[in-house]
């Protein structure tokens, strides 16, 4: 056990202490910053002026109501919010309502309308008029609400750029409510009436039992973890890897074999370099809390209520998502002589995350369905997939227990397998081996 | 003879890798405070034998004692050890790189650093305890890989080609080193294919060829036996003296010397007394006993 912690230390400190440790750790939230911000910003940014549109009514009523509509920044309808939801940028886990609004609204182009009066005109004069207008560059695009509008004539929009899919939906969403409220006004039915009906529903969503529901927010969370697990096993895999071939090319491992067993070493390797990991992470959390701290001005932090117990469920499933993943580019670095074709074998093992993110969607609809309960004690997929059940409808304290127990057997198991593989790959000298090879290692060593 | 117990027992030791037999049914034993040479050229299977004693690795078939125990992990922290294919860490600086070496092998605290300082002062290489290694020269580090052989002062030293490398000044120092080690009363053994630096410093040797034992006991019994009675000579006048092949059955010549093998059951005082009635002026007349090169080049002959 002490010459475990030897190694560990040694891991540790020889580490980070280096000034690429330190450089990373500095580099790394600005390149964060730089890689979530800026693209947030760029998708907010609107080149150019306004949108200008012409509007050509031949229902000769319709005008007032749809240029209202399309100008119009309020949002009366649940419809409308939805597609500026999708609009926006993804958001991080500790966007409040306020701030999806508030995004919606930096994406949301605004319009400029003008009503082409037809004035005796035939349709197909003031056509031409505008498409010339369209070519100039007078106008981005014009609107046709056909005569039979109301009953069942469909609106056209012609414009320079149709890819603009933001600019469709906007036009859409405002000619459906437009014609919504004319259908109804003429129907008898009064306008304040019409507006008030056209309020929208915020759904409060409150879990069986009356417990007040952990909300978006967890989700958010359990995406945020699992993309941290992805992360931290890209960015650290390597460093793992590395430690595990450093002592193959430099003829180390003969002095280590004859002091120490290889169990032992390559646990102290796997622990050292995630302490290295997780110190890591650590000052960047700590920078990240102490800038939102100091962003919202020592106050009312709008930090998500998150209950304790499942803060250490996150905890939990962020170390085991990690250890399992890292287990994996060991096993690998115990097969291979350089670290190029090891991150090579070991990448496609990681993807095993991703497919665990697919299952979490069906998952969040059946929480308890045997599929989810296998694929929460799948140790691969059960970072994420455990933690969706545990958001939604938590399941019993020993499936929870039975999981990560499952992980740390999988993590002790994969890394037996590495040492073994490790130990005779290192007497077959500097030998790539094939996957049957491997095999008999595993059985012989 | 001795009646204290061997340091060290083999017996009937397999190896095999695959289809490939590197060890086979080798029997040895080290008796403690010699310095025994386990010598054969390369691919003979001393690595892998060493490789065993230390524990890397296991035998197929057959037993190894050491101390009077089976081999077991606790037993590998009264070993050093220094193989053949050298390593250290690069970037570590030579203090903290012997000080984790110390660690593997259970020795820690200020007794470690104590120690550290004595072998790199002994060693002449106090001024670069705190360079990074891969600053050192390739004799400088061979040296600070000697150190985590014997930092923690292990009653079985095994050295697997330890002059490979090093300039003559350090061979000489290695070597004084390694006669240090024996009169502290521990046990070295010592791999080479060097046969000249095993013959100089061994009390007893075994050789072995494509995995087997070719021959073993003490140096100096072995030589005795392999006496060819041969004579290294340098003389002038007496002409054609060398030609009788009653007293002489080979004859070979380098520069002014003259290297004789007797005819069978011819001394070579009759030899001698022949050359000064002839009036020869003899300047070397030196009984030469057989080379463990001579020697293992005649076994593997024999056994072939």
């Amino acid at each position: 056990m002490r010459k475990f912690f030897a190694v560990v230390k040694r891991e540790y400190i020889q580490r980070v202490r280096t000034k690429f440790f330190v450089v990373a750790t500095i580099l790394g939230p600005v390149m964060m910053a730089a890689f979530t911000i800026v693209p947030a910003f760029m998708f907010g940014l609107r080149s150019g002026g306004p949108t200008r549109l012409a509007i050509v009514d031949q229902t000769g009523k319709m005008y007032e109501r749809v240029a209202k509509e399309i100008t119009s920044d309020k949002r009366s309808s649940r419809t409308e919010s939805a597609t500026d939801a999708e609009a926006q940028p993804p958001a991080g886990p500790n966007n409040s309502r306020e701030q999806i609004n508030r995004a919606g609204k930096m994406t949301k182009p605004t319009f400029v309308v003008e009503q082409a009066r037809l004035d005796n005109r035939s349709f197909d004069e003031v056509k031409k008029n505008l498409e010339a207008r369209v070519e100039r560059r007078e106008l981005e695009g014009y609107v046709v609400l056909p005569p039979n509008l109301l009953k069942d004539g469909q609106p056209e929009f012609r414009a320079r750029n149709t890819a603009d899919l933001f600019t469709k939906e906007n036009i859409q969403s405002a000619v459906s409510r437009a014609v919504r409220g004319q259908r109804l006004v003429e129907a008898g039915i009064d306008e304040k009436v019409v507006a008030k009906a056209s309020e929208s529903v915020d759904l409060k969503t409150v879990e069986a039992g009356g417990k007040e529901s952990k909300g978006e927010a967890s989700f958010f969370f359990v995406f945020g973890i699992g993309l941290l697990i992805y992360m931290s096993v890209l960015l650290y895999g390597q460093f793992v890897l590395g430690a595990v071939i450093e002592e193959k090319e430099t003829r180390i491992a003969e002095i280590l074999f004859s002091s120490m067993r290889s169990f032992p070493l390559m646990m102290g390797k796997l622990v050292g370099v995630s302490l290295v990991a997780l110190t890591q992470l650590g000052i960047w959390a700590m920078a990240f809390l102490a800038f939102s701290l100091w962003a919202a001005g020592g106050s009312s932090i709008t930090l998500p209520h998150i209950p304790l117990m499942l803060f250490v469920y996150f905890v939990a499933y962020f170390l085991m998502g990690y250890f399992i993943y890292a287990t994996v580019y060991a096993v690998v670095g115990s097969m291979v002589t350089t670290t190029q074709e090891g991150g090579q074998l070991a990448l496609p093992v990681v993807l095993m995350l991703v497919a665990g993110f697919y299952l979490s969607f069906n998952i969040i609809r059946s929480p308890s369905s045997p599929l989810a309960f296998w694929a929460s004690m799948f140790p691969f997929f059960a970072p994420i997939t455990m933690l969706v059940r545990i958001v939604t409808e938590t399941p019993p304290l020993w499936q929870i227990l039975l999981s990560l127990g499952i992980g740390v057997a999988t993590v002790v198991g994969l890394m037996w397998v590495a040492s073994r593989i490790y130990r005779v790959g290192m007497l077959m000298t500097g030998k790539k081996a094939t996957i049957p090879e491997v095999w008999r290692w595993v059985r012989e060593a | 003879m001795e009646e204290t117990k061997p340091t060290l027992v083999l017996e009937r030791v397999t190896k095999r890798f695959g289809g490939f037999t590197a060890v086979s049914d080798l029997s040895l034993q080290v008796r403690p405070g010699r310095v025994f040479g386990l010598i054969g050229p390369n691919g003979a299977g001393k690595t892998t034998t060493i490789r065993m004693i230390v524990n890397i690795t296991a035998p197929d078939s057959g037993r190894i004692e050491l101390f009077g125990q089976q081999m077991n992990t606790a037993l590998q922290d009264r070993i050093g050890y220094l193989p053949e294919e050298r390593g250290l860490y690069k970037k570590m600086r030579v203090g903290e790189q012997l000080r984790f070496f110390a660690e593997l092998k259970d020795l820690r605290g200020a007794e470690a650093d104590e120690r550290i300082d004595a072998w790199l002062k002994k060693l002449e290489l106090s001024a670069w305890k705190d360079k990074r290694t891969k600053e050192l020269s390739k004799g400088m580090q061979q040296k600070v890989q000697f150190i985590t052989a014997v930092i923690h002062d292990p009653d079985l030293v095994i050295l697997d080609d330890p002059f490979s490398g090093l300039d003559p000044v350090n061979v000489d120092l290695m070597k004084q080193t390694i006669l240090d080690q024996k009169a502290a009363g521990k046990t070295i053994i010592l791999s080479t294919h060097q046969m000249e630096i095993a013959e100089k410093l061994c009390d007893d040797v075994c050789m072995i060829n494509r995995a087997h034992k070719v021959l073993d006991g003490r140096l100096r019994e072995i030589r005795r036996s392999f006496s060819r009675n041969a004579v290294a000579l340098q003389f002038a006048g007496g002409d054609g003296l060398l030609n009788d092949s009653t007293l002489i059955a080979n004859v070979r010549q380098h520069d002014e010397e003259f290297e004789v093998l007797m005819a069978p059951g011819a001394s070579p005082q009759a030899l001698l007394k022949r050359l000064v009635d002839a009036g020869a002026v003899v300047t070397k007349f030196e009984l030469v006993e057989p080379t463990l090169h001579d020697i293992f080049i005649e076994k593997v002959r024999e056994a072939e």
